[in-house]
């Protein structure tokens, strides 16, 4: 009882504390530039929470404190955008993901039979290692003679050259199925030597069962169909989502760069993070390298420029819509809001975080899944002890955190340049409203990275109106977090010090 | 318990060493545990009882020696392959998820859909309270609550195995003899390997019982021998334990 009160009174005090903040901007700034204010802070706040979700979850159940989440979100913006100007870099890359993770994915079918074998501690040593070497021979092979760099320009080249009316202004010559054939059944080879060398061939403490291998082939087989539909489609593909509605395009894009940045932090998370968990110090290094490593590439096969993504027809009409009907049924680039004129993709980005938020809660509270990850957060080897794969968890886990952080990437595409350090202010801002929020709590970064946005909006406001130096605006949100810490160290909603 | 199916042991832990970091815990632990009944770990604080069940379930794995479970070699194994098997665990601390309502600390533990529900009963038959605050967060629960839901929660699979460290720990006397109670009806259903500084509750339930001191198991045999033989009693679980007559003696003064 006395802690209830307790609660109680606590958040009656935050409540007229903020009412009252909030009251006093009012007041002071007016009423249009207040709105116009709060809106762009819940803009900047949306966009915080897309980078700090992921960030707090996966600190919160692994303690891996991910300096790369940047890089990723980067990589979603230029994922999407690849798809939404040209896909033939992506369409051209598809046969051999595909081909390879149809070939990773037989270890769950041959391990329980490898690891029966019964062979000499010789062979046992050697067998992995001729697997690892095999693989990467056959991956060397499937690529050799390819010209990434090229296809990988076609976008830029599309995006300077195509017009509204002609999107499809340069499709670039993909080389012909004859000669290419080769290169993703080389793929799936590697794929499965790969599997091969992973599942331990003759390894008596490995544990697989035998059951249900009917079940485990469907995945394999199922991908090795979608690499063979992949082949036929990769020069027309391009062409039939470009034709498509811009409006479409863009959420194909999001999905796309959703789904990618799931693929692209398990492999990270399985390849990179899992043999390090018990080194934490490691990990901060190998995040701060696949941080490095990921900006590079992105050099190399995009150039250091910042390039403009065209926005949405939905968000691209001149002229002002007067309520949201309108502006759905018009496209307007503007919208009225309490007599501010507002741009109607920032207001979609607001609703994206939102999404995102209402996504997480009913993940969190209504699944089993989501039970898992919140007593993982408390006790992970206890979760392993009920009989769950703890490890599995975790490599969702960080997927789900990379898949978000890659949404915001592209969320934020159209009205920020794309460019390979568009991801580092954000993760910045992630750390802070993680750290505010409190660490491993959701909720915490929610309201951490509206109380962030904010801060930051009115601290940019006050430095305009008051001719103040902008770097205050920019320190405003570490002032934000030097006062959260002093007044409670775990961040608002933290349980985790 | 005459026939002779009931000899056969369920649990063979055979030599085991486990390191942690560079500390050598375990220098050799032999535990037989056999079927339908109740074993208990005794040696004094710090002589590795928590960290033999810790590497029974592979969370401490051992580096070497063997694990026999059901008669399948489970040592080097993965914690949640081993406990998939049917092994439920109880950990010392009441560590139950503080974060999560009695129903889903119950819920979690389900190993194939509608386990909870075909056990519900059985539960609650033991443990009436929990009934009362299914729906309460973990934290909200007193220690000696939590203390059952944590043995609760080992009970919602159908396990072959269950390792209890120290139930008692920390309980007021009078949960202390409910616990008690809930463990023998347990017993009936399944074995158990427990972990019990609790002298007198130990003797009260165990069959047999394996001693370990500083990492090594010295004694085993039955727990109706250990009672009387002081020798034993003193060298390894130290003055503070009492016998039997002792204990009991102690009882009756208090009643």
């Amino acid at each position: 009882m006395k802690t209830k009160r307790k609660k109680i009174i606590t958040i009656a005090i935050w409540a007229v504390l903020s009412i009252a903040i909030v009251a006093g901007l009012y007041l002071y700034a007016g009423k249009e530039p207040f709105i116009r204010t709060t809106l762009s802070g819940l803009t900047l706040g949306s966009l915080f929470f897309m980078v700090a979700a992921g960030l707090t979850l996966i600190f919160g159940l692994m303690d891996v404190l991910n300096f790369a989440h940047g890089a990723m979100f980067m990589l979603g913006a230029y994922m999407g955008w690849q798809l939404y100007t040209n896909p033939t870099f992506i369409f051209a890359l598809m046969p051999f993901i595909l081909a390879f993770s149809a070939g990773i994915m037989m270890t769950s079918v041959i391990k329980p039979y490898l690891i029966r074998l019964k062979l000499p501690d010789k062979w046992v040593k050697i067998l992995p290692r001729i697997g690892y070497a095999l693989a990467l021979i056959a991956a060397v092979l499937s690529f050799a003679g390819l010209d990434i760099l090229e296809l990988a320009d076609t976008a830029m080249v599309a995006a300077s050259v195509a017009t509204a009316n002609n999107p499809l202004a340069e499709i670039s010559p993909q080389q012909p199925l004859a000669a290419f054939w080769y290169r993703p059944v080389l793929m799936l080879l590697s794929g499965l030597f790969l599997a091969f060398a992973s599942s331990k061939p003759g390894v008596k403490t490995e544990f697989a069962l035998k059951e249900n291998i009917l079940q485990k082939l469907l995945v394999p087989i199922l991908l090795f169909i979608l690499t063979i539909f992949a082949i036929i489609v990769r020069e027309s593909a391009p062409e039939a989502i470009l034709l498509m509605n811009g409006n479409w395009r863009f959420l194909i894009s999001m999905v796309v760069a959703l789904a990618f940045g799931f693929l692209f932090g398990a492999v990270i998370e399985i390849a990179f993070i899992r043999p390090l968990y018990e080194r934490s110090f490691f990990i901060v290094l190998m995040t701060l390298g696949l941080s490095f490593v990921i900006r590079e590439l992105v050099q190399l096969l995009w150039d250091p420029l910042a390039y403009q993504m065209v926005r949405p027809p939905l968000f691209a009409q001149p002229g002002k819509a007067a309520n949201l009907l309108e502006w759905l049924r018009n496209g307007n680039a503007t919208i009225d809001i309490y007599g501010v004129t507002f741009p109607t993709y920032r207001l979609f980005v607001i609703f994206l975080g939102l999404i995102m938020f209402i996504f997480i809660t009913l993940l969190m509270t209504k699944t089993r899944l989501g039970m898992i990850i919140r007593a993982g957060v408390q006790d992970p080897q206890m979760v392993e002890a009920l009989g769950i794969n703890v490890k599995r968890v975790f490599t969702f886990v960080f997927a789900l955190g990379v898949a978000m952080a890659a949404l915001g990437g592209i969320g934020a595409g159209p009205f920020l340049p794309i460019q390979p350090l568009m991801g580092d202010q954000y993760q910045m801002q992630g750390f802070i409203t993680v750290v505010i929020g409190g660490m491993g709590s959701y909720v915490g970064a929610f309201v951490g990275a509206i109380i962030l946005g904010m801060g930051r909006a009115f601290g940019d406001y006050f430095a305009l109106k008051l001719s103040l130096s902008p770097a205050i605006a920019e320190a405003s949100t570490v002032i934000i977090m030097v006062i959260v810490l002093l007044i409670r160290p775990k961040g608002l909603f933290g349980k985790k010090e | 318990m005459n026939n002779p199916a009931s000899q056969e042991n369920i649990l063979v832990v055979d030599n085991i060493h486990t390191f942690i970091g560079q500390f050598h815990i375990l220098e050799g632990v032999s535990v037989k545990v056999p079927k339908g009944s109740i074993t208990v770990l005794l040696g004094r604080n710090g002589a590795g009882k928590t960290t033999t069940l810790k590497s029974i379930l592979g969370l401490t794995p051992p580096r070497e020696g063997k694990v026999l479970f059901d008669g399948i070699e489970i040592q080097g194994k993965r914690a949640f392959n081993i406990a998939s098997l049917g092994i439920g665990y109880v950990p010392e601390h009441r560590a139950i998820f503080r974060s999560l309502s009695v129903m889903e600390n119950l819920k979690i533990a389900e190993r194939k859909k509608g386990d909870f529900n075909r056990n519900a009963d059985f539960i609650f038959d033991l443990f009436p309270d929990l009934e009362r605050l299914y729906k309460l967060p973990g934290n909200h629960l007193s220690g000696g609550q939590q203390q059952m839901l944590a043995v609760a929660r080992a009970l919602v699979p159908d396990n072959k195995l269950l390792l209890i460290d120290e139930p008692s720990e920390g309980l007021a006397p009078i949960l202390i003899q409910q616990m008690m109670e809930a463990i023998r009806s347990l017993s009936e259903k399944t074995t158990i390997l427990m972990v019990e500084q609790n002298f007198l509750m130990a003797s009260q339930l165990a069959k047999r019982f394996t001693i370990i001191d500083d990492g090594k198991s010295v004694e085993e045999g039955l727990m109706t021998d250990l009672v009387n033989n002081e020798a034993i009693i003193h060298q390894y679980l130290g003055a503070s334990i009492k016998t039997r007559k002792e204990l009991e003696q102690q009882h009756e003064n208090k009643a």
